[in-house]
């Protein structure tokens, strides 16, 4: 743990313990979003399917990377991940991605993904505004993340037809322009 | 249509198999089914039991989120 470090946070106003309840059902849910992408993304075959499989693997492992940017900040404020791993899934500040009942339909597989990014949004922006002006550390990372967060949303609203997303997919095998900093 | 005055909302906390509910705007809502609600608690920091109203205005969604779930009654001031 960084004791000055959650000293700081804790004199600025927050609730240091929610704030790392928080962060760690966070991390649940990305990690456990990587778990369910991987079905997914499995799934995306066929015409349609096809189109999709690149950006969905790209969501998939930028939301691992979410997960492993997460965990060193849970540890500094003096948190844990939780010993057992089911219990870790069952936290997650999102429902469970998962395969609709007819993986053909390439729609209800969009809005699984468009769900799954709009819950993260809504989260990391809460984080975002907890922290701001108080926790600088947990915001810019919280923040980091948020920015990707919004990119997956974009992509898979774009595919529904929901209007363009204003940027390109990731080329080159580059992932996480925002978060790639804070990784390990 | 159910009136609840703030008291009887507090009873409704999601704890020990209770039903969630949770006020908007003079409305209460039964979010006992969402995922993002288990055990009475949204996000860490919100409670079920309780009026949502001003919490809402600096949250990262609106009214139209709990519109996904039944509408069962109204908030009155007193009984």
């Amino acid at each position: 743990m960084a004791r000055v470090a959650r000293e700081m946070v804790e004199r600025a106003g927050i609730n240091v313990d929610e704030l790392v309840e928080l962060l760690v059902k966070n991390a649940a849910a990305e990690l456990t979003t990587y778990y369910y992408y991987t079905i997914l993304r499995v799934n995306l075959i066929g015409l349609e399917g096809e189109g999709l499989k690149q950006i969905a693997e790209a969501a998939r492992i930028e939301d691992r990377n979410h997960f492993e940017a997460l965990v060193p900040r849970i540890y500094e404020l003096g948190g844990k991940l939780p010993d057992d791993m089911k219990a870790f899934h069952d936290m997650s500040a999102c429902p469970p991605a998962n395969l609709p009942a007819d993986p053909t339909d390439v729609k209800a597989m969009l809005k699984v993904l468009v769900e799954a990014e709009r819950c993260a949004v809504r989260g990391y922006t809460h984080i975002c505004n907890l922290t701001a002006g108080k926790d600088h550390r947990t915001y810019q990372l919280a923040a980091a993340i948020l920015n990707e967060e919004i990119e997956h949303e974009s992509w898979f609203s774009e595919f529904l037809g929901e209007g363009p997303s204003g940027h390109f997919m990731r080329e080159g095998g580059v992932t996480s322009p925002f978060v790639s900093r804070y990784l390990p | 249509m159910r009136r609840f005055t703030r008291e009887e909302l507090r009873q409704y906390d999601g704890r020990e198999g209770r039903p969630s509910y949770v006020a908007c705007n003079g409305r209460v809502y039964d979010v006992s089914d969402s995922f993002l609600w288990r055990d009475g608690v949204h996000q860490v920091t919100h409670r079920a039991g309780t009026d949502l109203t001003e919490a809402l205005r600096i949250a990262p969604h609106g009214e139209e989120l709990l519109e996904r779930f039944p509408v069962v009654g109204v908030i009155v001031d007193s009984a």
